[in-house]
């Protein structure tokens, strides 16, 4: 194992990835990169967040984008590049950090440092998850989570040539309804210091 | 019939993979052609001497493709391998001036004269990007001017958006005014024999008077979002200087020398009687020789993407020619029109520009070229005239949508992966009323000047 220590979390909407991902954050003492991440980007810029928020982690619309000589009208595209850009700079620097989504897995699949991981869970839970947070209802739930991991899916197969929630794509794909994401976060907690000390 | 059916199918499934990238476009229109080689013409039309005109070779071994002493002649079937050589030529061209700095330093030099002020700069570099897009094509003046701009924004504090829409439009605008500005004009000019003179005098005209009257559009709506959001006051010194973005004077030179040389070729073409293609082929010669050192750099700097894409689309829409389909579309539009020439001509600048803002203009105008030929016959009109509404109407058409031209993609995408994404509701919101108003300027000087 290297120096350097890069996880990635890809996550269902509703499984609890995002909190798995700030356990493993907190644990290990290493930054976290999610949405935050466009914010870190717009600082370096010195250009406005509110520009480019509304188009993180969202799919290129086939059907109003056109490429031109490598360059995208896509608003979705040219913000997810910025953002892979961005990782590989820090990855390249030697930095340690975790990130959540964002097509890492792959986009950093090259460096040593990386452990990553998938979590899903049963339906069921992820509902019931859904509607505590949201104060929706269980329909509204469903179809938000729905909605979501489609975004997500189409997000991740356009960048990748590996599918989004593969299996052979992560280091290890968990459900989190069956341990609780607590637990399944102390287990990945495991699992990672068990590699760093390889 | 079946050859028409294979056609008319072969020519759909292109556009549809065009408009869905499911391949690369060149690897779209190559297929599609080889296609037609074999489907159309081999397989339902057993005719070698269809594949040998669509292929068109042979052009090139005539003293007309080189050198036109009297009126310049019609050849719309097939590959058009004018158009292809030219494009060549200007892609050297433009590659050895810009490694040489040249479209930078133009850029820095002109916000330079105005004194880095934002409203001064804005308008100038509209007229920047029509002037150039008039000569240079579309894509490489807006990838320097919207890097330009963006980079002056974030020194100067202002909203880079409304300036990069602005300078899109104008440099569609621009294209249109000259023969060899936009790929539409380049085919209809080397398709039907018209001058870098003619499209002067009658598409220039018409983008000349509808450049005052954008000027004034953008300004209107865009002069608020312009004003500097800092009151941080500036020397001298904070500003960048034009003259370290040459990086080879020599080089500068020469590329400045070669430059005006082509524009003198391409305006004089007409009583030289040497024809685009010879040009091409010089202007790309004299640059290679000129840079040596950079020539293998700048051959493979060359976009052969898009020449391949030429090159197939030539051969499909060579298959709906062959075939007749375009003829009956021909009829389809004068039965339309009832005969009336001006309904005509209001529907294909319409037409042209509804589709262009969707899908590729190139091969639509490519598309559109035989149908006005056969109009004109048909229809006992003239050629010209239906020319000129045919470039109006797909040159500023495709101006209307983020992915209607070349230009608005490169520019939006710049401005995007610096930060400023641009959504297809802002870019239509400012862009469609200056497209809609060109496109009525467009009509009323058509009629006016030549009914």
């Amino acid at each position: 194992m290297s120096k350097q220590l890069i996880i990635t979390v890809s996550r269902e909407f509703g499984s609890g990835g995002h909190v798995i991902a700030e356990h493993i954050a907190e644990k290990f003492e290493l930054p976290l990169y999610d949405h935050n991440l466009l914010r870190e980007i717009t600082d370096e810029k010195n250009i406005s967040l509110d520009y480019i928020k509304r188009y993180d982690e969202l799919p290129k619309n086939p059907w109003f984008s056109r490429t031109i000589r490598g360059y995208s009208n896509s608003p979705e595209e040219n913000i997810a590049n910025m953002q892979f850009e961005y990782l590989k700079k820090k990855a390249d620097q030697g930095d340690s950090f975790v990130v959540v989504g964002r097509c890492a897995e792959s986009i950093l699949k090259n460096y040593d440092g990386l452990i990553s991981f998938f979590v899903l869970a049963d339906m069921e839970a992820k509902v019931k998850r859904i509607e505590k947070i949201h104060g929706i209802s269980q329909s509204q739930a469903e179809a938000l989570i729905k909605r979501n991991d489609k975004e997500r899916k189409a997000y991740h197969n356009y960048y990748c040539t590996v599918k989004w929630g593969d299996s052979r794509n992560y280091d290890i794909s968990i459900n989190s309804s069956k341990l609780g994401i607590s637990h399944t976060a102390e287990m990945l907690e495991q699992y990672i210091k068990a590699r760093i000390e390889e | 019939m079946t050859a028409q059916i294979f056609a008319v199918l072969i020519f759909l499934g292109m556009f549809i993979l065009i408009i869905t990238e499911k391949f690369e476009r060149h690897i779209t229109t190559l297929g599609c052609g080889l296609l037609t080689l074999i489907v159309v013409f081999g397989i339902c039309m057993h005719s070698v001497s269809a594949v040998m005109q669509t292929l068109n070779i042979q052009s090139i071994f005539t003293v007309d493709f080189w050198y036109q002493a009297g009126e310049s002649t019609e050849s719309s079937i097939g590959i058009n391998w004018a158009t292809i050589f030219f494009i060549v030529g200007m892609m050297v061209m433009v590659e050895g001036m810009a490694m040489a700095g040249f479209f930078r330093w133009l850029c820095m030099r002109i916000a330079n004269l105005v004194h880095y002020k934002t409203v001064p700069i804005f308008i100038t570099f509209m007229i920047m990007s029509a002037i150039l897009a008039m000569f240079i094509d579309s894509i490489t003046v807006i990838l320097f001017l919207a890097a330009v701009t963006v980079e002056l924004a974030q020194l100067l504090k202002f909203n880079p958006v409304p300036m990069i829409l602005s300078e899109i439009f104008c440099a569609n605008l621009g294209g249109s005014a000259t023969m060899c500005g936009d790929p539409p004009n380049i085919i209809i000019g080397t398709s039907l024999g018209y001058s870098f003179g003619d499209f002067i005098f009658n598409t220039g005209l018409i983008a000349g008077i509808s450049l005052i009257v954008v000027i004034v559009y953008f300004y209107v709506i865009f002069h608020k979002e312009l004003s500097s959001q800092s009151d941080e006051k500036k020397s001298v010194a904070d500003y960048p200087d034009p003259k370290k973005a040459i990086t080879n004077k020599k080089g500068f030179i020469i590329s400045c020398i070669i430059f005006f040389g082509a524009v003198i070729l391409l305006v004089t073409h007409a009583y030289t009687g040497l024809t685009v293609a010879f040009i091409g082929l010089f202007i790309a010669a004299v640059t290679l020789l000129a840079s040596f050192k950079n020539a293998v750099k700048i051959i493979k700097s060359i976009d052969y993407q898009t020449i391949l894409f030429f090159i197939g689309l030539f051969v499909v829409v060579g298959g709906l020619e062959e075939t007749g389909v375009l003829e009956v579309i021909a009829t389809f539009i004068g039965k339309v029109s009832g005969g009336n020439i001006k309904l005509m001509i209001a529907i294909i600048i319409w037409v042209s520009a509804i589709a262009s803002a969707f899908v590729d203009n190139i091969p639509f105008a490519a598309t559109m070229i035989p149908i006005i030929k056969s109009l004109s016959v048909t229809q006992n009109t003239s050629l010209s005239v239906l020319a000129w509404a045919l470039s109006m109407g797909t040159d500023i058409g495709g101006s209307a949508t983020p992915i209607g031209a070349s230009a608005n993609v490169v520019g939006t995408s710049v401005a995007a992966r610096e930060g400023y994404p641009i959504s297809w509701g802002e870019y239509c919101k400012k862009v469609v009323p200056a497209t809609v108003l060109v496109l009525i300027i467009s009509m009323i000087v058509i009629f006016v000047r030549y009914f």
